[in-house]
């Protein structure tokens, strides 16, 4: 008699114990996640304040369990790609630009329009372009987290001065007469690191490229109505490139350098100045001697005479943005839609700010007591400047690949301009 | 020779193999069918995929890039067969001699690189070659070699040498092991014999010696070429192919086409066509070694 009464004392806890769960699991959500803002950038502004929207959304929505896995940049894209190619795609992820298209036509993405319109305040909170990126037709397919200037010009004040360069040249001719003197005195004039083969492109060419073809060209191109990469304007682009590298422009090992070791090269005091994009902005003013960390001026690539492009325009994008998997449905992709507008909206955006970083977001009341004086500099310098595309950002993967392992030849002469330009215009009659 | 065994039933001999048929299966031929099947298609990663036929296969015959780095994959090839090993049959005919010391240590130094991951290796010769810091031009600016001082990784004229290097340094102790098994295998009494007889040095290298360990060397001759035909790590690390595309080998070329261009579908058609050209060369060298004078 008293083992049946165990028997079924057992049998009610089980019973209790598997309705309780039943209850747990309708209610709780689990979502996985994946992105590129890894623990080596807990630094940066965008990742602090990831991470404080990040455990306000846990606290706020206690139901929603979120297993994450950091990447780094260069890792992430191979891993992602694959997993898309194998139809299992993390719920929450990040998709860059010129990815959006294939992505589009497998089907692994879709539209966030109705999320948007569903909350007016939040979408009217980004910058006009912000979506730029993400755009096919009115179609947008992601919720995009950084505003990045790709090209900057980060210039060592002192030497130019030592050097007899009392401004920043204002035009072309007057920056490659510059040269030649910062050369004279031992500088390297432009460091460059284009290992990984997109510096050069993405933080030089993409504008000195629309400094000569234009804007509406790379929108022709962009949209395939009849502009070609073998126009003299572009082959022009390129040929500036290559004087500059023939003229000794560069450190003479630029093509087995990345985009970090040319920066030591500045910091050291070797180089006069680099081109790479905002994000060098902090790295500049926390890894830098404070001697040439004060002494650092930000311009962007000086006007060309004759060119069809506007001065003072510079390439500049949100690159990655936030999506989620088609397969998310219901409740999971409410979840879902919900985490991306905490880790991209307002509250978001206002500690990006005030942590040196700029979002494609509007905020007031920004507290800048703590900020870098080279931020204050770049935040100055967006204001006057006019945003062009990025070239791999909104080309496909397979036109951007021969461009930059083209441009790596054409920096060493192993090619010329028009070859090359050949070669990208063949890449890009076959992508359709 | 007569054996004492009894030999296993059939189904114990099939049971031993199967699981470990059963793992090569799954990781080694299962994929390769998948991307025989794959190289079929136009494929961009996800559930649209299009069937082009063999039009794939077609452009990878006319892609002047990929015949480019299939002449480099031939050049690494040559190189190690030269370097890793007729370096290595040189230092083992050497560690076997009776009037060395200290053979254990000096296997164990050679041996060393071979255990590395080869990514390391190829941080380690990055470190080598730099301008600035670099060992390399450290050691020619002591020695007031300045004028051949240069970043080593930069020319496309040099870079393949400068790749194969490390590859050949890394892989040399691999070998060693090998022939040092044959040439322990040698019996004492030829060798005796031999001494006796007055065949010393090279003669006694090329009379005796290498006739005796011959199979050992065909069957190193064939893992060197397998090898260097699918040689990635190291030149991803150390040039990603670059500059431009003078040190991009075949695999490095497929990775770039699948996951930086986005095509899967022919990333896998180059897949199959080293898979191919891997298969030809070991068949063309099994052939040339086979009719040796030493058989």
């Amino acid at each position: 008699m008293r083992k049946n009464v165990w028997r079924l004392g057992f049998l009610v806890l089980c019973f209790t114990m598997l309705i309780f769960q039943a209850v747990n699991a309708a209610e709780s959500v689990n979502l996985s996640m994946m992105h590129i803002l890894t623990e080596a950038d807990k630094s940066q502004g965008n990742v602090i304040a990831y991470r404080a929207m990040m455990e306000k959304f846990k606290a706020d929505y206690p139901n929603v369990k979120i297993t994450e896995e950091a990447i780094d940049q260069d890792t992430y894209g191979p891993k992602i790609k694959t997993l898309a190619a194998g139809n299992e795609l993390p719920d929450v992820f990040l998709i860059k630009g010129s990815w959006v298209s294939s992505f589009v036509s497998n089907k692994l993405i879709e539209p966030i329009n109705v999320d948007l319109d569903r909350d007016p305040a939040y979408k009217k909170g980004f910058l006009p372009g912000a979506f730029d990126d993400f755009r096919i037709g009115n179609n947008i397919y992601g919720a995009p987290f950084q505003l990045l200037i790709t090209s900057l010009v980060f210039y060592n004040q002192d030497i130019f001065e030592k050097c007899g360069i009392q401004s920043f040249p204002a035009t072309w001719d007057e920056f490659k007469s510059a040269i030649p003197k910062l050369k004279k005195n031992g500088y390297i004039p432009i460091a460059l690191g284009n290992k990984g083969n997109w510096v050069a492109e993405s933080c030089i060419l993409s504008t000195l490229g629309d400094r000569f073809t234009g804007t509406d060209w790379f929108a022709k191109i962009r949209d395939k109505k009849g502009a070609k990469f073998t126009e003299p304007n572009f082959v022009k682009a390129l040929k500036e490139m290559q004087d500059l590298a023939k003229a000794g422009a560069f450190n003479t090992d630029l093509n087995s350098l990345d985009n970090g070791q040319q920066r030591t090269l500045y910091y050291n005091g070797k180089a006069a100045m680099f081109f790479e994009g905002s994000w060098a902005v902090s790295s500049v003013s926390t890894d830098a001697p404070k001697a040439i960390a004060a002494n650092t001026r930000l311009a962007v690539i000086p006007a060309v005479k004759g060119g069809k492009g506007a001065a003072m325009t510079a390439s500049a994008g949100t690159a990655w943005a936030w999506n989620v998997s088609a397969n998310l449905k219901g409740e999971k992709r409410k979840a879902a839609i919900a985490l991306i507008k905490a880790i991209t909206g307002p509250e978001y955006s206002k500690i990006c700010l005030e942590n040196n970083f700029t979002p494609p977001y509007t905020v007031k009341n920004v507290d800048k007591s703590k900020l870098l004086p080279l931020f204050s500099q770049y935040s100055n310098l967006v204001t006057k400047v006019k945003l062009v595309p990025i070239y791999d950002i909104q080309l496909a993967p397979s036109v951007i690949e021969v461009m930059n392992t083209g441009l790596q030849d054409l920096l060493i002469n192993a090619t010329t301009p028009m070859e090359l330009a050949k070669k990208i215009q063949k890449e890009y009659e076959k992508t359709n | 020779m007569q054996t004492h065994l009894k030999k296993p039933k059939s189904w114990v001999l099939w049971g031993l193999l199967f699981p470990g048929t059963l793992i090569y299966a799954f990781c080694v031929i299962l994929p390769l069918l998948i991307s025989f099947r794959y190289s079929f298609f136009d494929w961009t990663g996800g559930i649209f995929m299009k069937f082009v036929g063999v039009r794939n296969y077609l452009d990878l015959i006319q892609d002047s890039d990929f015949w480019f780095s299939f002449k480099n994959n031939i050049f690494i090839v040559i190189w190690c067969l030269i370097g890793q090993i007729g370096i290595a049959l040189f230092i083992s005919v050497f560690l076997s001699s009776r009037f060395l010391k200290f053979k254990k240590i000096h296997q164990a130094i050679v041996f060393v690189p071979a255990v590395l991951s080869a990514v390391v290796v190829g941080f380690v010769w990055m470190m080598i070659y730099s301008n600035d810091y670099g060992l390399l031009n450290w050691l020619l600016r002591t020695l007031h070699l300045t004028s051949i001082i240069q970043p080593w990784l930069d020319d496309p004229r040099l870079v393949m040498y400068t790749v194969t290097l490390p590859l050949v340094w890394q892989y040399i102790g691999y070998y060693v092991v090998i022939f040092l098994a044959a040439l322990s295998s040698i019996p004492k009494d030829i060798d005796e014999v031999a001494e006796l007889d007055g065949a010393l040095g090279a003669k006694k290298f090329f009379r005796i010696t290498l006739p005796l360990i011959w199979d050992s060397v065909k069957v190193a001759v064939i893992l060197c070429i397998a090898g260097n035909m699918k040689v990635f790590d190291h030149i991803f690390v150390m040039t990603f192919g670059g500059p431009g595309k003078s040190s991009t080998v075949m695999s490095l070329y497929a990775y770039k086409n699948t996951f930086t261009m986005l095509k899967l579908g022919y990333g896998s058609t180059i897949a199959i066509g080293i898979f191919i050209l891997s298969m030809g060369l070991i068949l063309i060298s099994r052939k040339m070694m086979g009719g040796s004078r030493y058989e």
